[in-house]
């Protein structure tokens, strides 16, 4: 019987939103999960076994997002990282009805439009990719090893700010973790504070 | 009205280059912004409050210093003014869907301390410029920024300056901004994160926002717990969880019979959480519930406290700086009369004298000073006073003077009176005594009665004064202990005569303790001292005890105890040899950093468990060859004069006095705490087969 209470009680702990929310960390395998695609496929981790993963959590009208986007940072990096072989996924997580949320085709026409150049967009209008791995902000990215733990989770560089001005600045930490990975080496700075607007979960 | 319009519109152009100042107020989509000033005019180098008062649209919501899970803190950057950090209002909590956020709906008015420059001409104006720049989230997030300024005459003198109309509004917003707490604040680590603690009662809603991202989870729920003794609040943590030895500051807000009211909190998670009896320790009985709940309110974690200052008490009978008291006392007592009475007088002065220094305590705590157990021998005019005391005392017992009934009369016109006076003051001087000698209990309940309400720290030194006063005070009472004392004889006076000789090595003692503290200098100037005191008291002693005489030696005692007031102390030197190194915590972080396995010794030269516990272990070729295979570095700190950084390092394990010796095993997130007695095998093990601590979250 105690035993009984104790689970339900742990398992009453666990459907916290918070715990929720903090399920991929550093070090640890990253969680496993299966997403459709802007281009109406459906990609599994698994499926990139033994490459870098990036997740990018995005909302176009995010003006986090635009400075990023609107500076071409974002795409360098995204150019940079498929010239290493990396595997970059942008994930959008807005729900149906929030800034951000768009259908499969506008999100392909999106990033033609701004010249991004990520190797997949997941659709994820239910938020449950994004509260598997916990994201919180757009950008907000994660760096995945080829044996599936996370290397990284954060935001793309160190001034949060929606200034382009401040990118020069400020330390790529992206950029950084995917140079210690590819490396081989354990990435200095593996968590750090993501940056930007709230994504934009159906609440 | 137009033409009017159309002249004016070129001029306010051109405004930033004619040098006038920015408008005071601004508005953007989303938030009215609007800089008020305490002050209608200014002195040059005048330092006041502007207040920038954010009216944001409603259902939108500004940021505070750490946002949360996302968003961005609202900056000023100031030109023409130097600046302080903005002072931030209690935020709310906004959450959409799984995210939270720390900020602002409505109004709120962040503050700022300007300086005016020094420079600044009379007659002329001030005219400080504001760029601000903020996000302002519903759910879609906008950056929004404006520029402000203020323009104010310069007046020659700050008597002159006049407060604005708004002053009255600025005072009232000062309040909305948390003040520091006037309670301590327990930290440790629990289960997912960290607990914050206090003895409050009557909270039934508590919130904490860390001031830094990571710290804790900023959506997770807080779960109080909340009884007759306290309350506690455990916060699961974030991606950056505090770490041992490290701070969490921020704002806590309770519920409570007051109502609401936020309060700034700065705490430190003590490097030995976990390990040992500590501060943070000692206030989990108070938050765990008891068996007694019919005992008054607020008394659950004291009473442990209370006991092991009881027990330190005790201990102290046994210390050589307190025992000679005692023993002397007590063949006053088997000479002469009225027991009870005389030991109620000497518990008195016990009691008064601790009362005293709780007193003290109190009054410098408030001051907000950094004290210790111990911290007056910090002071070398104390130590050479008390060396000079001990030093009368040992020429009393040599049988150079005698007043009244002998010991009781030394050292002062006021403990010269027979009797219960007498009594009263020997206990005085018992507690005065006994303060360098820091018993092993002592430690923790200090650090305890140090972190506590000004009552409770009071009922802790009473406590301890209580437990030096017990024996004493069972000998007068209780006849029968009286026959296990030897019988009155001639064998006395050789006895208290031999007694001389613990004062006057205590006396030594204390003249090495000042050469550490004041150099060669001080130490001559205290020889000084004592050979006209000795001087004097010959004097006396030769002339028969005349009239004359006792003039002359107390003019002696006190020539002698004014030219203390010469002493100057010297500048730290960390006695290190050639294996130890200077204390610092940038060298410890470093040696850390390098993996490499630290033993940390905080001493004091006043210290003697420091001193016996390096004769006896430290010190002892054994141990060094231990520290030499195992590649141990070993930093010495030394708090013979109070040292901020290391009563820092004390009270995160807490303690509030020497000594603290602590091991790092390699690449350990935490030290191990050794006890405060050494032996060689102790620290050998320690150093030898020492397994990582686990880490404290």
């Amino acid at each position: 019987m105690m035993k009984l209470l104790r689970r339900t009680l742990i398992a009453a702990a666990a459907a916290t939103p918070w715990l929720a929310l903090a399920a991929a960390n550093v070090d640890a395998p990253a969680p496993a999960f299966t997403a459709a695609t802007a281009d109406g496929k459906t990609v599994n981790l698994a499926d990139f076994k033994g490459k870098t993963v990036v997740l990018e959590w995005t909302n176009a009208d995010c003006p986090f997002v635009r400075k990023h986007y609107g500076s071409g940072n974002m795409q360098s990096q995204q150019k940079a990282a498929a010239a290493q072989g990396v595997v970059w996924l942008q994930v959008i997580s807005s729900a149906p009805g929030q800034q951000g949320f768009v259908d499969g085709a506008t999100a392909q026409k999106l990033n033609a439009d701004r010249g991004a150049a990520p190797s997949a967009t997941l659709l994820d209008p239910k938020g449950d990719l994004g509260r598997l791995y916990g994201a919180q902000t757009t950008p907000h990215l994660f760096v995945i090893k080829g044996d599936g733990t996370l290397a990284y989770k954060g935001g793309i560089d160190s001034i949060a700010s929606s200034n382009q001005g401040d990118i020069a600045k400020a330390e790529p930490y992206v950029t950084e973790a995917l140079a210690a990975v590819a490396a081989g080496r354990k990435v200095e700075k593996a968590s750090t504070r993501p940056y930007g607007c709230s994504v934009k979960y159906a609440s | 009205m137009l033409p009017i319009l159309r002249l004016a519109l070129p001029a306010l152009l051109a405004a930033p280059l004619l040098g006038l100042a920015a408008p005071p107020e601004a508005s953007t989509e989303h938030v009215q912004l609007r800089l008020v000033s305490s002050q209608a005019s200014v002195a040059p180098g005048q330092r006041f409050t502007v207040a920038l008062e954010q009216t944001i649209k409603p259902h939108w919501h500004t940021y505070w210093l750490n946002p949360g899970d996302s968003g961005q803190a609202t900056t000023i950057d100031w030109s023409g003014a130097q600046a302080g950090a903005i002072q931030w209002p209690t935020p709310s909590i906004q959450a959409i869907g799984p995210i939270v956020n720390y900020g602002y709906e409505g109004r709120a008015a962040l503050l700022v301390e300007l300086t005016v420059p020094p420079d600044a001409k009379p007659g002329g104006r001030f005219q400080p410029g504001a760029e601000v720049k903020w996000l302002v989230c519903k759910d879609v997030c906008i950056p929004e920024q404006a520029s402000l300024g203020l323009d104010l005459p310069v007046v020659a003198q700050a008597a002159d300056a006049k407060a604005g109309p708004d002053a009255a509004q600025l005072d009232e917003w000062r309040r909305a901004i948390p003040a520091p707490a006037p309670f301590a604040v327990q930290i440790k680590p629990a289960a997912q994160g960290v607990q914050l603690s206090g003895t409050a009662t009557g909270i039934s809603k508590a919130y904490f926002f860390a001031d830094t991202w990571g710290a804790v989870a900023h959506s997770a729920p807080q779960a109080l717990k909340a009884d007759g003794a306290g309350w506690a609040l455990e916060i699961p943590a974030g991606d950056e969880p505090v770490a041992a030895g490290k701070p969490l500051s921020g704002v806590l807000v309770l519920t409570g019979p007051a109502g609401e009211q936020a309060w700034a909190v700065a705490t430190t998670m003590p490097a030995g959480a976990g390990k040992g009896p500590g501060a943070a320790d000692l206030s989990a009985p108070a938050a765990a519930p008891t068996a007694e709940p019919a005992a008054a309110p607020g008394d659950l974690g004291l009473l442990p406290a209370l006991a092991l200052a009881l027990v330190g008490g005790l201990i102290l009978n046994l210390m050589p700086c307190v025992f000679p008291v005692l023993s002397i006392k007590a063949l006053a007592l088997v000479r002469e009369g009225n027991h009870k009475a005389e030991g109620l007088a000497y518990t008195a002065g016990v009691l008064g004298s601790f009362a005293a220094l709780a007193a003290v305590l109190i009054a410098l705590r408030a001051g907000g000073q950094q004290v210790g157990w111990g911290f007056q021998f910090h002071s070398p005019v104390f130590v050479l006073v008390v060396a000079y005391l001990l030093f009368l005392v040992g020429l009393s017992l040599s049988g150079l003077f005698e007043i009244g009934g002998g010991f009781t009369g030394v050292g002062s016109s006021l403990a010269a009176k027979q009797g219960l006076a007498g009594s009263f003051f020997t206990g005085v001087l018992a507690a005065v005594v006994a303060t360098p000698c820091t018993a092993p209990f002592m430690g923790a309940a200090l650090a305890f009665a140090l972190s506590q309400p000004a009552a409770v720290m009071l009922a802790v030194f009473l406590a301890l004064g209580l437990g030096l006063a017990l024996p004493f005070l069972v000998l007068a009472f209780w006849p029968a202990a009286q026959r296990w004392l030897p019988r009155p004889g001639a064998w006395m006076d050789r006895f208290k005569q031999a007694l001389a000789f613990p004062m006057y090595a205590a006396v030594v003692w204390l003249l090495w303790v000042l050469a550490q503290q004041a150099g060669p200098d001080g130490v001559a100037l205290a020889l000084g001292g004592l050979v006209l005191i000795a001087f004097g008291l010959w004097w006396r002693h030769a002339s028969g005890a005349s009239a004359v005489g006792t003039v002359a030696a107390v003019a002696c005692v006190v020539l002698a105890l004014g030219g203390s007031a010469w002493i100057k102390p010297v500048e730290a030197d960390v006695r290190a040899g050639s294996s130890t190194e200077a204390y610092s915590a940038e060298r410890l972080a470093d040696l850390r950093a390098q993996k490499k396995p630290v033993f940390v010794n905080l001493t004091a030269a006043w210290c003697i468990s420091c001193l016996v516990n390096e004769r006896v272990a430290l010190s002892r070729p054994e141990v060094k060859e231990a520290f030499t295979k195992a590649g141990v570095a070993y930093l010495k700190g030394d708090w013979t004069r109070e040292d901020p950084k290391i009563t820092e390092v004390l009270k995160a394990h807490g303690r509030s006095g020497v000594p603290l010796y602590l091991y790092y095993a390699p690449g350990a997130t935490e030290a191990q705490v050794l006890p405060q007695i050494l032996t060689p095998g102790l620290v050998i093990e320690a150093v030898s087969t020492s397994p990582a601590p686990r880490s404290s979250t």
